[in-house]
């Protein structure tokens, strides 16, 4: 990114020219599709590392929306349910609630460690010990946390399969 | 007339900064005349009711026994104690008596396999999850944070009246997991602990392992943690600048501060460690093979040609933060509430400024203490000004000796490292090695009592905005 190093009138615009010029882009192919998939995200007990990658893949970093994906605010738009963290005893309600808002069609993806099984919060008196335990996991995402190019890389996978 | 700081030395003495005191002299304590000292934390089990306190800029502990499951509460006197005592309650079952607030639950919303989980008595589980109270409901998902807490609202006219939080989604019970661990063993799930602290809670629990085992790091160790912590801190104020900044529309300037964190993580990755700092503090002092000069070089590299265009776009978004989510500073100092949002109330709290080595003239970060949303914005870009320059003055001087004697071994010791959403606090007891006792107090807990204040007046549509710009954790509260 070019820097912006002046002050004053100008400043504002330099800064939106340099947003412009280094905005993210998809490396390779990527395929056409009618709409793009809706992702839904939803932390349900972790440390908050694996949410926040997610954010910052949704921030202007990258290039989410080109490689044929949108983050969506109401599980009523989503296509695909992203699950960070163990699963608490308390937000498994949550979770049932959201993947019930969603239409037909829906998948379920588990992204991080903790969301796969546990990670180092396994079951207790006050978690689930993540979705492998709860339901036939077919789609997740490795890593502890996994990176904003980790996670883009695997929802491309996933979206191609 | 005898104050509260004497009053809690006259007890018995078991470690550097901690005095057990009778029955009689707690309530002493709680009855003190004259200035109530800032009450950082409080918390109870099966056999002890803690306050840990600030005398200046020092830590003073004081306990006292827990009788058939009761103790005098400290909220009779320190308003902030109320969040730990109802958490004692949860997880303990142990009762604070003549305690302020409506004892709701902190932490179990039913849905537990027992209650009072960590008692040596705990009873059987409660059944199914118990609704919140209030007119107003912000379910988890909705509050915009990047982990589960509830919020129950009173509304009178749109208009938001008094709050209540739960935090029972995002507690998984770590405290639980760390018991009868050697504090090695434990490292990785501390590092684990919030997304707001890979490098800050590591580092306290650390430091607090080092004072219990007698231990003071070397200089070349205590820089390392220190340029850590200074680089978690520019990455962390982006991310909470960028959520602020989408909470008033600003999308340019969210814009730059994703490309400069990015740009950060790269670096980090680029030189070998983990984008986020993760794993990369150990007890006794950082992970091998970390190579701290080119990463703390890489770090400034990336960040310091970002500034002046963040600066810049600062003042034209600005007046869009202004008013807005105010902290009274009365307020922020009867609640000790530290880190950002706390200075940009005017509280002068640095934990930094204590510590043995630090570059002290880097840290001139100042501002309005208006207390708003502009003001901690304000701030946090200032103190990533200030980061680098700390990083410039560590890189100039590293291994710089310090005269700090270690203190005796007591296996009790308590640490603290200011991360970028406040200070953290560790307070752990060892036994043949392993971990008896802990407690973790992460800043986001000081934020709890004083949220009624900062959101009263506004639609709960505005909570999201609002939270975004305190820097909340849900998973450092609830642990």
């Amino acid at each position: 990114m070019k820097i912006v190093s002046r002050t004053g009138p100008l400043s504002l615009l330099h800064a939106f020219m340099d947003a412009t010029r280094s905005r993210a882009v998809v490396d390779g192919a990527v395929a056409r599709r009618e709409r793009p998939i809706g992702l839904y995200v939803l932390e349900t007990g972790g440390c908050e590392g694996c949410f926040m990658e997610i954010e910052s893949l949704n921030g202007s970093a990258f290039a989410l929306e080109q490689a044929g994906f949108v983050c969506v605010s109401d599980p009523a738009d989503a296509d695909w349910l992203l699950l960070t963290g163990a699963v608490t005893r308390v937000c498994a309600e949550m979770v049932d609630r959201v993947w019930r808002a969603m239409p037909p069609g829906r998948s379920l993806i588990a992204v991080g460690a903790c969301a796969v099984d546990g990670g180092p919060f396994p079951a207790g008196y006050a978690t689930l010990g993540g979705l492998q335990a709860l339901t036939p996991m077919r789609r997740s995402i490795a890593g502890c946390p996994p990176s904003p190019e980790d996670i883009l890389r695997a929802l491309q996978e996933l979206a191609q399969a | 007339m005898i104050g509260m700081g004497r009053i809690i030395r006259s007890g018995e003495r078991v470690a550097l900064s901690h005095y057990h005191l009778d029955a009689e002299q707690w309530s002493a304590m709680l009855s003190a005349p004259g200035a109530t000292l800032p009450l950082m934390s409080c918390w109870a089990d099966d056999g002890r009711a803690y306050v840990l306190l600030l005398e200046g800029d020092r830590p003073l502990l004081a306990s006292t026994s827990v009788e058939d499951r009761r103790y005098l509460a400290p909220s009779s006197r320190f308003a902030g104690a109320e969040w730990g005592e109802r958490v004692a309650y949860d997880l303990y079952g142990v009762e604070a008596m003549d305690a302020r607030g409506n004892g709701a639950p902190a932490l179990d919303e039913g849905g537990w396999t027992s209650t009072w989980p960590l008692s040596s008595r705990p009873g059987p589980a409660a059944g199914g999850l118990r609704p919140l109270a209030g007119s107003h409901l912000l379910r988890p998902e909705q509050t915009g944070l990047s982990g589960p807490l509830e919020f129950s609202f009173d509304v009178l006219k749109g208009k938001i009246r008094n709050v209540d939080v739960c935090a029972g989604g995002a507690h998984r019970g770590v405290v639980s997991r760390l018991l009868g661990r050697t504090p090695e063993e434990a490292m990785p799930l501390v590092s684990r602990m919030t997304a707001g602290g890979f490098v800050a809670h590591p580092l306290a629990f650390a430091r607090a392992v080092a004072q219990a085992r007698g231990l003071i790091p070397g200089a070349g160790i205590r820089d390392v943690w220190m340029a850590l912590l200074e680089i978690e801190r520019v990455s962390l104020h982006l991310f909470d600048m960028a959520r602020t900044a989408r909470g008033v529309d600003a999308e340019l300037l969210a814009t730059h501060c994703d490309h400069a964190r990015e740009a950060i993580a790269r670096a980090c990755a680029e030189q070998g460690v983990s984008r986020r700092l993760m794993d990369m503090v150990s007890c006794d002092g950082f992970r091998e093979g970390l190579e701290i000069v080119p990463l703390a070089q890489a770090v400034h590299a990336a960040m310091q040609p970002r500034l002046a265009a963040l600066e810049e776009l600062h003042r034209v978004f600005a007046p869009r933060l202004d008013g807005f989510a105010v902290l009274d500073a009365r307020l922020a100092e009867r609640f000790a509430v530290g880190g950002v949002t706390g200075r940009a109330s005017g509280r002068s709290m640095d934990m930094r400024r204590r510590e043995a080595g630090m570059r002290l003239e880097a840290l001139r970060a100042t501002g309005s203490s208006q207390g708003d949303a502009r003001a901690r914005e304000g701030l946090r870009l200032a103190e990533i000004r200030d980061s680098l320059k700390l990083l410039e003055r560590i890189l100039g001087s590293i291994g710089l000796e310090d005269d700090e004697p270690a203190p005796d071994r007591t296996e009790e010791g308590i640490g603290v490292a200011e991360g970028a959403r406040g200070d953290v606090w560790y307070w752990l007891r060892l036994k043949n090695g392993r971990i008896e006792n802990l407690y973790v107090r992460d800043p986001g807990v000081a934020l709890l009592p004083v949220l009624g204040a900062m959101l009263r007046g506004y639609p709960v549509s505005r909570v999201p905005a609002a939270l975004g710009s305190i820097g909340l954790s849900p998973a450092g509260i609830a642990l």
